[in-house]
Order: structure tokens, then C-alpha cells, then sequence
């Protein structure tokens, strides 16, 4: 049966490895140079005092490669539409199915093996590209530290890996209730789309409980350092009684500080037409606080864990799906 | 060779399949005896594909048993070792060649001939190599014989095989379905819409109308039991009291009986004569096509 | 050996067309005692009819004393069927001329005798079975 898979399966097999060899050397020589020149800065930054700049003044990589970086989100959704969608429907569609099931094999381990080397393929250039791509973004993570960013979270470490198998048990389960291939490759890339942007803007803030952080308003420092790779949920004023300080609770004049329109008590409205660092100590010594909602660096892997493992149990549930479907039901 | 006796390989009872509201196969009860090459006849529509399908183990009925070599359908490998199908579009992988698909057997199958499939290929003159997409009809469908063939099956379940083929492709087909046959340890349903392609080769009958089974039995048996008789247009109710009217033809000065005779006829006004399977099988079709089938009019399952 | 011409839409059984060509074959001396007909997986790969046919009509043939299978290597001639002592046929012409000749005298056409010979035949045929 496994002969049969790859004998079915090998041209698209040989072109995919030829993609993911091109894009290794690709990466691997591009990534090189990258990270030489991020070891250099670093050396000469270092002799100069000026590393705290660096994030500004170095430039990596370049725009045509950051774009390669982000096509590859495509990975997981293409390996659904080639590898997924046919692998049941092609066979119903064509009736081959029916010579397959005819021979002496039962139709569960037929699905078990077809699935089962899909989806291992999928793991397996998922992994791959993702591997490739957190490497050479690793000069780029420690420069930028913006880990959580949508185009660097879901493209590095183990999450494309469960994307992948989640697209293509999305495939399999859409082909074998379908039928067809055509439409079952349609609804594979609406609805991971559609879940993928779903979970990434609306689910995965809330894996777990963001830390607030509340600080003095100073002009000099508007901000508190937070290390490593934090991703900011929020942050703004808090007024005296802990409210919003954007509330237009009594008509005043407004102040924007950090994005947030702040109404100026009236203590304060005198020196809106004097130097700036005057309204922000006036502001602290009403009450005025400044705070900030993020997810810290050290939770990157428990974000990566929480959400692979959303899409792993997803997949499961599709791959359930097609074996109910594909034994229940007629040929 | 031929007995009464011979062990049934399929046997249904009462059995259905409807798919949503469509009736497919209605009440359907057969006996098909080992080593029979059995003719599935029927129009368009009557649910042979669908009987061939739960036979094959690839449907599942909505009502009533079967029994195929002993137990019911199911997909086990040691269910469908036993038994061979051939789909009505001769499904094979189109970009594999014969080779490939020669393999593949040898995969799946515990029992496998793969010689036997290249030597009937050899001696055909098809190639090996070639994709099959890239072969005639006839030249698929005896790849798909052969294949079919190469897992031994005791049980041979073909959809229309030859329908899509030319006369000599036809031909060809059915020598080499019944030089398989003469090996012996087989039996064969194999169904068409068309009579003359099965005649020749057939030794029993099931023929469908309308999702239901008009006739089961041997050729032989059948054809003894029938006779169409000639005559005057007159009064028919002594006929038809001791015999089962199958189909009647009445023009203003003759009439024209198939019966199932029970007994001898004794009328003299009316000319006997044998009846041949053509004649059967259109008097069956006919007096299903003119309207609803009075159940005893059923050849099956005991309407004596 | 010989070959079988099989005519699916002859009114004649399969079977008894395969009897009656190996008769012919022997009164002809086509095939000798001693000669080996076909085997049933050859005559069915030529012909594709059924196996069970060409079995019926090789048994019909050894009934008749005029084949014998032999197990492991097939069926072969071992008598010629018994025809009515030389002479009966002519004499059977000379008496069927006789009476054509009076039919003809009465007004009945070829078909008309052909349709009475039939009925004669089948009557006669009845009377042996009752």
C-alpha cells in the first residue's frame, strides 16, 4: 500500500523537495551573510557604544527576501490544496477508489496508510520550511524583538508544522465529503483562511492572561523597559480613580500622549501652552499613570505550544471526520 | 457439471437499497449456484450496477440479507480475496501503466498471478510500459480482466464490461472471461442492457425491471418452462388459469402467448413453439414496460 | 483437430451444434479414431462460449460412444457414429421423391411442404417422448 501512496504520489513529492531545496540554498546562503553582518555590527557597535541604536541603524536582509519569509504562511495552505484535497476525492472522483477497494485490503488501513504518509509529508516540509526560516531570522529576532509579530510567529518555530497537518487533514476531510476535488480544494483554502485569521486576531491574545504594567508619567522616560521579545496588548492613562483617561466625562482640553487623547484636568489646563515635560509632571501629580498590557518575551514557546496544539486537535478532528465518512458511507 | 445442487455463491433475500428517496432495488431475491456464468440483465436504471455494488461489499443495503461465498459483504481483506468486481467506467489509474498496476496487485493481494496478467497482456499485444490512459478500451477493459483475474477470485462481479467496446474488442473480452471460467472454481455475474452480447457465454439469467427481479434461474430450466403459443384471437381465461401469462400480443385475428406453463398445454387451436432467451427476456421486459407486475407474475421466489 | 463455428442466433442449441460438427467431422473423416478434439479452455477462448456448454456436448459425444476423455491429456475420437446400413439413404430419397411429386400434383408449394414436414417431424417426435 505504501508503494501504491508513493508511486501515486511521487512527481508531486520530487517537485516539492525540488522547491524546499531551492528555497534551503536560498535561505542557507542568504542567511549567512545575514548573520556575518549582524556579528560585525555587533563588534563595531559594541567599540562605539552605539548597540542600543543598532535596531535603527542596521538595515537586514531585504525587502525581496522578508517577502519570501512571508510567503511561506502560503506553505501549509498549498500543501492542503496538493497533497489534502485530492488524496480521497481524486480516487471517488475518477472511481479508482473502487478498484483500490476491491483488492484484498480493508478500506481503513487503505485510509490509515494514504492519510497517514500525508500527513507525515505535510509535518515534514512544514518543519522544514519553518526550521529554515526561523534560522535565518534568528539576527533579525535578536535585533528587532518583535517574535510576535504575525509574519515572524506564524512562520517560525513549531506552529507552521501544525498548520500543515491541519490544512491537509482539512484536504482529506473536504474531499471526502465532497467527492470532488475541485471544491474540496475551494472550501481547504476559504476555511483555513478564514480559521487561521480568526485564531490569530481574535484567540491567541487571550492564551493567557496579559501582564499589566502601570507606570509614572515622565517626559524623559515615557516608557519602562520590559526585556526580550514582549508583545504589547494594549497600553494608556489611567486617570486618579483608576478610569479611562480618555473618558470625556467633563468637556476640557485634550492632550495626546502615547495614541491616547487625555483630558487635561483643569489644574493642568494652564500649561498646555508651556513646555510639554510641565503638563506631564502635572498630569503624575493629579494621579495621572501610565500603563501597559503585554505578553512577556518568556511566554514565546507556551504561545507556539498553545497554538500548535490547537491546530494538531483540529487536525485530529478532520482526520476523524474522513475515516467516519470514508467508512460509512457508500462508494 | 450444471446440478441443482451446486452451492449457492450468492444468495439474497428480499433485498433493498434506496438511495435518499430513490427506490434502486426492491425486494430482491436471488440465487446464482457456483460455476455459473450468470447474465445480469436489464434496461438502464434497474439496479444492476447497484446489486453488483452490495454484492461487492462497496454499498451497503437498506433492507434484507446477503450472502456472498457464505458471509455477507464487508470490506476484510479476507471477504474481497474472494472475489474480483470490474467497475462499469474500467477505473485504473490513467498515468500508471500496466506494470504499475501489476505491482500494485502484488501489494494488496495476499494470493497474486501477476504472470498470468502479463502473459495475457503479451498475447494480446498490449503494452506494459504504455500509461494506461493511453490505451484503447479494449485493450483497459482486458487490463482490467486480467487484474481482476490475478487475485483468483471465486467470485467475478462485472458492470457492463463490454458495453464501450467494439465487436472484435466484445469478442476478445468474453473468450478471455470464458477461457477463465473453463479453469474452473469460478463464478461469474456479469450484467449488460444488451442480450446478444451474454448469450452465448451465459448458462443462467437474472433479469431486473424496474428495481425488481422478473427472472432467476439457468437458461436451460428457463427456457423449458416457457413457451409461447399461437393462435385464433379467442378467449384465453382457460390458458391463463392453468398456466402464468408472462406477455400476450392480441391483434384483431391472433394471439400471441408467453406463458410459464405448468403442465402441458392442451388447446389444439394453438400452435406451440419453443421460446428462445431473446423471446424471454422481452416478453419479461415487455410486460413490465405495459405496467405494474402483478407479484405472482415474479419468477421468484416460489410463486407456484 | 478441428475447429467449431458456433452460430449464437441459430435455433440450434450451442451444444448440439458442437455434437453435430464433430459427427459431420467423422463422416466427413476430418477426425479419426484416435484423434484429440479441443480442450474445453481452447474451444472457449475461440469461440467464447460458455464452458459448460462445450462440456454438455463432449458428454452428449462420449454417451454416444464416440469420444472418451482421457484424464490429464483431453478428449479423444474413439468410434464413428453408426449410420443406417449403405443404401437406406437412397432408398429413403427415391420413396420422400415419390411423395414430394404427389404434393406437388395436390397444389402444395415448397413452403407449404416445408411447414407440413416440420409438423410431421414434431408430431412424430411427441409420440416417441408420450
Amino acid at each position: 500500500m505504501t508503494w501504491l501512496v508513493w508511486r501515486q504520489h511521487r512527481n508531486q513529492a520530487y517537485i516539492a523537495a525540488a522547491a524546499l531545496a531551492l528555497f534551503a540554498v536560498v535561505m542557507l546562503i542568504t542567511g549567512r551573510q545575514m548573520a556575518s553582518q549582524y556579528h560585525s555590527a555587533l563588534i563595531s557597535c559594541a567599540a562605539t557604544h552605539t548597540c542600543s541604536d543598532l535596531a535603527t541603524t542596521l538595515n537586514l536582509g531585504s525587502p525581496v527576501l522578508f517577502l519570501l519569509i512571508n510567503l511561506t504562511l502560503l506553505v501549509p495552505c498549498l500543501l492542503g490544496v496538493f497533497w489534502g484535497g485530492p488524496l480521497v476525492a481524486r480516487e471517488l472522483e475518477t472511481g479508482t477508489a473502487q478498484f483500490a477497494w476491491t483488492q484484498s485490503i480493508s478500506r481503513s488501513r487503505w485510509l490509515a496508510i494514504k492519510v497517514g504518509w500525508a500527513m507525515l509529508a505535510a509535518a515534514a516540509w512544514g518543519g522544514a520550511v519553518s526550521a529554515l526560516v526561523t534560522w535565518w531570522s534568528s539576527p533579525v529576532n535578536a535585533l528587532q524583538h518583535q517574535n510576535f509579530r504575525a509574519g515572524q510567529f506564524d512562520v517560525q518555530g513549531i506552529v507552521p508544522v501544525s498548520y500543515a497537518l491541519f490544512a491537509v487533514a482539512l484536504g482529506i476531510a473536504a474531499g471526502a465529503v465532497l467527492r470532488r476535488t475541485v471544491p474540496a480544494l475551494a472550501t481547504t483554502i476559504g476555511v483555513f483562511v478564514a480559521l487561521r485569521v480568526v485564531i490569530a486576531s481574535y484567540v491567541r491574545p487571550h492564551y493567557m492572561t496579559a501582564v499589566t504594567k502601570t507606570y509614572r508619567l515622565a517626559f524623559a522616560h515615557p516608557m519602562p523597559s520590559i526585556p526580550g521579545s514582549y508583545w504589547q496588548v494594549s497600553r494608556g492613562i489611567v486617570g486618579p480613580g483608576g478610569q479611562a483617561a480618555s473618558s470625556a466625562a467633563h468637556s476640557g482640553v485634550g492632550v495626546s500622549i502615547n495614541g491616547t487623547l487625555v483630558t487635561l484636568p483643569p489644574a493642568c489646563n494652564s500649561l498646555l501652552s508651556q513646555d510639554p515635560p510641565k503638563i506631564f509632571s502635572c498630569l503624575a501629580a493629579h494621579g495621572y499613570r501610565a500603563f501597559i498590557t503585554y505578553q512577556p518575551a518568556n511566554r514565546y514557546w507556551a504561545f507556539q505550544g498553545i497554538e500548535a496544539g490547537i491546530f494538531a486537535l483540529l487536525a485530529a478532528a478532520l482526520v476523524a471526520v474522513s475515516v467516519i465518512v470514508v467508512l460509512r458511507r457508500d462508494a | 457439471m450444471m446440478a441443482s445442487s451446486d452451492p449457492a455463491v450468492i444468495q439474497t433475500r428480499a433485498l433493498s437499497k434506496r438511495y435518499r428517496t430513490v427506490a434502486a432495488l426492491t425486494d430482491c431475491t436471488i440465487t446464482v449456484p457456483e460455476g455459473r456464468i450468470s447474465a445480469l440483465i436489464g434496461p438502464n436504471g434497474a439496479g444492476k450496477t447497484t446489486l453488483l455494488r452490495l454484492l461487492a461489499g462497496l454499498a451497503r443495503p437498506t433492507g434484507g440479507d446477503i450472502a456472498v461465498l457464505g458471509t455477507a459483504p464487508r470490506p476484510d481483506p479476507a471477504f474481497l480475496a474472494g472475489i474480483g468486481f470490474l467497475a462499469q467506467e474500467i477505473p485504473l489509474y490513467r498515468r500508471m501503466s500496466a506494470a504499475d498496476h501489476i505491482r500494485i496487485g502484488a501489494h494488496l493481494n495476499a494470493r497474486w498471478d501477476g504472470t498470468s496478467v502479463r502473459q495475457r497482456l503479451e498475447g494480446l499485444g498490449i503494452p506494459l510500459g504504455q500509461a494506461v490512459g493511453t490505451l484503447s478500451g479494449g485493450q483497459r477493459a482486458q487490463l482490467a480482466l486480467a487484474l481482476t483475474l490475478a487475485k483468483r477470485p471465486r467470485l467475478l462481479l462485472l458492470d457492463e464490461p463490454v458495453a464501450a467496446l467494439d465487436p472484435l474488442a466484445r469478442r476478445q473480452f468474453l473468450a478471455h472471461l470464458a477461457e477463465a471460467a473453463a479453469g474452473g472454481g469460478l463464478t461469474v455475474l456479469l450484467s449488460s442492457h444488451l442480450l446478444s452480447d451474454l448469450e452465448r457465454i451465459c448458462d443462467h439469467l437474472v433479469l431486473l425491471a424496474g428495481s425488481r427481479v422478473q427472472l432467476c434461474g439457468d437458461v436451460d430450466a428457463l427456457l423449458a418452462e416457457h413457451q409461447i403459443l399461437v393462435g385464433p384471437r379467442k378467449d384465453t381465461t382457460a390458458i391463463e388459469r392453468d398456466h402464468t401469462l408472462v406477455h400476450a400480443v392480441r391483434t384483431p385475428r391472433q394471439t400471441t402467448l408467453l406463458i410459464r406453463r405448468n403442465g402441458p398445454v392442451i388447446d389444439p387451436a394453438f400452435e406451440t413453439a419453443d421460446v428462445s432467451l431473446e423471446e424471454l427476456v422481452l416478453g419479461y421486459m415487455g410486460q413490465h414496460a405495459d405496467g405494474p407486475s402483478p407479484a405472482h407474475l415474479s419468477a421468484i421466489g416460489g410463486d407456484q | 483437430m478441428i475447429s467449431f463455428r458456433l452460430d449464437g442466433r441459430s435455433v440450434v442449441p450451442t451444444y448440439l451444434q458442437i455434437v453435430q460438427q464433430v459427427r459431420q467431422a467423422l463422416r466427413m473423416g476430418v477426425l479419426d479414431v484416435g484423434d484429440k478434439l479441443p480442450t474445453v479452455r481452447e474451444v472457449v477462448a475461440a469461440t467464447a462460449v460458455n464452458p459448460n456448454t462445450v462440456l454438455k456436448a463432449y458428454r452428449e459425444l462420449e454417451r454416444d460412444g464416440l469420444v472418451e476423455p482421457r484424464a490429464g491429456h483431453g478428449t479423444f475420437v474413439v468410434g464413428r457414429p453408426s449410420g443406417p446400413p449403405p443404401g437406406t439413404h437412397s432408398r429413403l430419397a427415391r420413396s420422400l421423391a415419390q411423395w414430394v411429386r404427389s404434393a406437388r400434383e395436390a397444389g402444395l408449394d415448397d413452403e407449404s411442404i416445408e411447414s407440413l414436414l416440420r409438423i410431421t417431424l414434431r408430431a412424430a417426435a411427441e409420440e416417441e417422448t408420450a
